[in-house]
């Protein structure tokens, strides 16, 4: 296993404190002369379900992309467990507990299903080329690994598939193995890009129930991007609405419904299309 | 056609084979693994090879010493062509890496008074006066061949005392490579073979990886140029063209490129592809000159290389459905 550092035992004691999980200051990104995102602030508290939503180009995924690392701020400050993270690696971030998932949902085809899984475990002694000589370290990891990635395919049903390639899975399994994939990355704070988007209403429901459960059993806590607020009213505490890169309104779901602005740039123009 | 039949022919096809599986075992675990286009293996070659022969003629280095820097020195390069390129993508890297190796053959080629230059080994400036470098392996070629005069008489030639050096190192890295294949280190590098962007965000630092799939890639290549450099004692500049690493490509393409095990028989059919080029002197081909005939080689290649392309993407050994899934 890594090391704590002390930043992170001196972090997680500050995260138990004020519980703010994830502190976005003032942030704002540019390409060339487009700004998807632009003095976006707010802050997560532990165990809580937040969801994003907005029109198409509010800046979400982008959001997602500098608070993940994948996309560098131009300015503005990101703090995880009390650590400031917009200038480290994505793969570091990842290593924090701030664990993401891709629009689309991103499976590697060429691996099996249990594969995708157990590529995702932290720590795994095999991932570096010093455990290729403690075969039995790697060995007793690996098969933990399995049992762990197995249990949790049989959570979501895909247990049957686990030695096929994960390429052969349709659109849902495939929504259904990317959020599992990342539930194995041992998450503190899990980002989801639009888990629900082209999967059935019976399996949205049964994601839903999945996210539900997590929350409690595990205490995580979850950021979601969705484009339907009808889909995530009852499961979140709270929604964040996006419009042309800054945030237009933040409260409580039935809140939003109420707030001009939102009915202006977001919803307004879908009852029109009703 | 006798030629075929010649004992003599098939072992310098299987010594020739040994090396390069062995160079394409490189090329295996980046590429069929990592998903890294190294379209420059050539040059890990090259440095190893010539380290030899710079060190022991010009400065009577023992061979093996010259052999392990030689080694050390293509992985060190392997190093410094990833940290310099690798964040370059795919095809961008691939180009980067015909550069490197090409940077690499012109510095031996116009380097005469370290090198050689065109005149190749034999004209390295040495104290002693001779250019060869093999006296200290030749002992232990010598010695096999003498404990196989008995059993196979003139046929326990230089080449065949090679076939049994080249080849139990050669199962010996296929075996290594395929236990490094099964474990969570290559899962991760498969997967960056697909998509960055899931491994980053699942806490895997792809470019360590790929770097160090890279350097024990440049390994094997420097490996291979050992034993080039044994089996031919005498290196020249043209020796490490472009048209070497298409060599081990062949071999790869041919195996399956997730195929570590397949490398073994691909290696055999691309060394008779080579070996035979020159026994092919019957009509219409012998109104062509002899040099005419080795550019078949290339041909023969190529059109191997396109008939596998149609046929069976996948190589010999590989599964089709890791081809076509979307």
């Amino acid at each position: 296993m890594t090391k704590q550092p002390f930043t992170e035992k001196f972090a997680s004691h500050m995260t138990s404190s004020d519980s703010k999980l994830l502190d976005i200051k003032d942030i704002s990104v540019s390409f060339g002369g487009i700004k998807p995102v632009q003095n976006v602030s707010f802050s997560i508290k532990e165990n809580t379900f937040t969801s994003v939503i907005g029109p198409n180009g509010a800046g979400k995924t982008t959001l997602f992309n500098l608070i993940s690392g994948m996309n560098k701020t131009t300015s503005g400050e990101i703090i995880f467990r009390g650590e400031p993270i917009q200038a480290i690696h994505a793969h570091k971030i990842a290593q924090k507990g701030l664990i993401r998932t891709f629009q689309g949902a991103k499976i590697i085809r060429r691996l099996t299903v249990v594969e995708n899984l157990m590529m995702a475990v932290q720590g795994n002694p095999g991932d570096n080329l010093i455990g290729f000589l403690k075969p039995k370290a790697r060995k007793n990891f690996e098969k933990l690994a399995r049992d762990e990635a197995l249990r949790r395919l049989d959570q979501v049903g895909l247990s049957k598939f686990a030695d096929e390639y994960a390429g052969i899975l349709s659109g849902g399994q495939r929504k259904l193995l990317d959020l599992s994939r990342a539930l194995m990355a041992n998450p503190k704070l899990l980002l989801l890009d639009e888990p629900f988007a082209g999967v059935n209403p019976t399996l949205v429901e049964k994601l839903l129930t999945v996210l539900a459960e997590l929350r409690k059993d595990q205490y995580l806590t979850f950021l979601l991007i969705e484009h339907d607020l009808e889909t995530v009213m009852n499961i979140s505490d709270r929604v964040i609405v996006m419009a042309d890169g800054k945030i237009i309104a933040d409260g409580l779901p039935n809140s939003i419904y109420e707030n001009e602005l939102v009915v202006d740039a977001y919803l307004g123009s879908r009852r029109k299309e009703s | 056609m006798s030629a075929f039949l010649q004992p003599g022919f098939w072992v310098f096809v299987l010594a020739l084979a040994g090396i390069y599986g062995i160079f394409a075992l490189g090329l295996q675990i980046q590429y069929g693994v990592g998903g890294i286009m190294n379209f420059g293996h050539v040059g890990m070659m090259a440095v190893s090879g010539y380290t030899i022969a710079v060190l022991v003629i010009k400065y009577q280095w023992s061979f093996w010493w010259a052999a392990l820097l030689g080694v050390t020195l293509a992985a060190l390069l392997g190093a410094l062509l990833g940290l310099t390129t690798l964040r370059l993508s795919g095809d961008y890297f691939a180009i980067a890496s015909i550069a490197f190796a090409e940077i690499t053959r012109y510095w031996i080629l116009n380097t005469d008074s370290v090198t050689g230059g065109t005149q190749g080994t034999l004209a390295i400036p040495n104290p002693l006066g001779f250019g060869g470098y093999t006296d200290q392996p030749d002992r232990i070629l010598y010695w096999i061949s003498d404990r196989l005069y008995p059993v196979l008489g003139d046929e326990a030639s230089r080449d065949m005392s090679m076939i049994f050096i080249v080849w139990p190192f050669l199962f010996l890295f296929i075996w290594l490579s395929s236990r490094l294949q099964q474990t969570s280190w290559a899962r991760v590098l498969r997967a960056t073979r697909e998509d960055d962007d899931v491994a980053r965000s699942l806490g895997k630092n792809v470019f360590r990886f790929r770097l160090q799939a890279l350097v024990i890639g440049a390994v094997f290549g420097g490996i291979a140029g050992v034993f080039w450099a044994l089996q031919f004692a005498l290196l020249a500049p043209e020796d490490f063209l472009r048209i070497v690493t298409f060599y081990g490509w062949m071999i790869l393409i041919l195996a399956g490129a997730t195929r570590v095990k397949g490398l073994l028989v691909a290696a055999i059919f691309f060394g008779f592809l080579y070996g035979a080029t020159r026994f092919l002197e019957f009509w219409p081909l012998s109104l062509l000159s002899s040099p005419e005939r080795a550019y078949l080689r290339v041909f023969l290649i190529g059109l191997v290389i396109v008939l596998l392309m149609i046929k069976r993407p996948q190589g010999l050994f590989g599964k089709r459905e890791e081809m076509v899934l979307e």
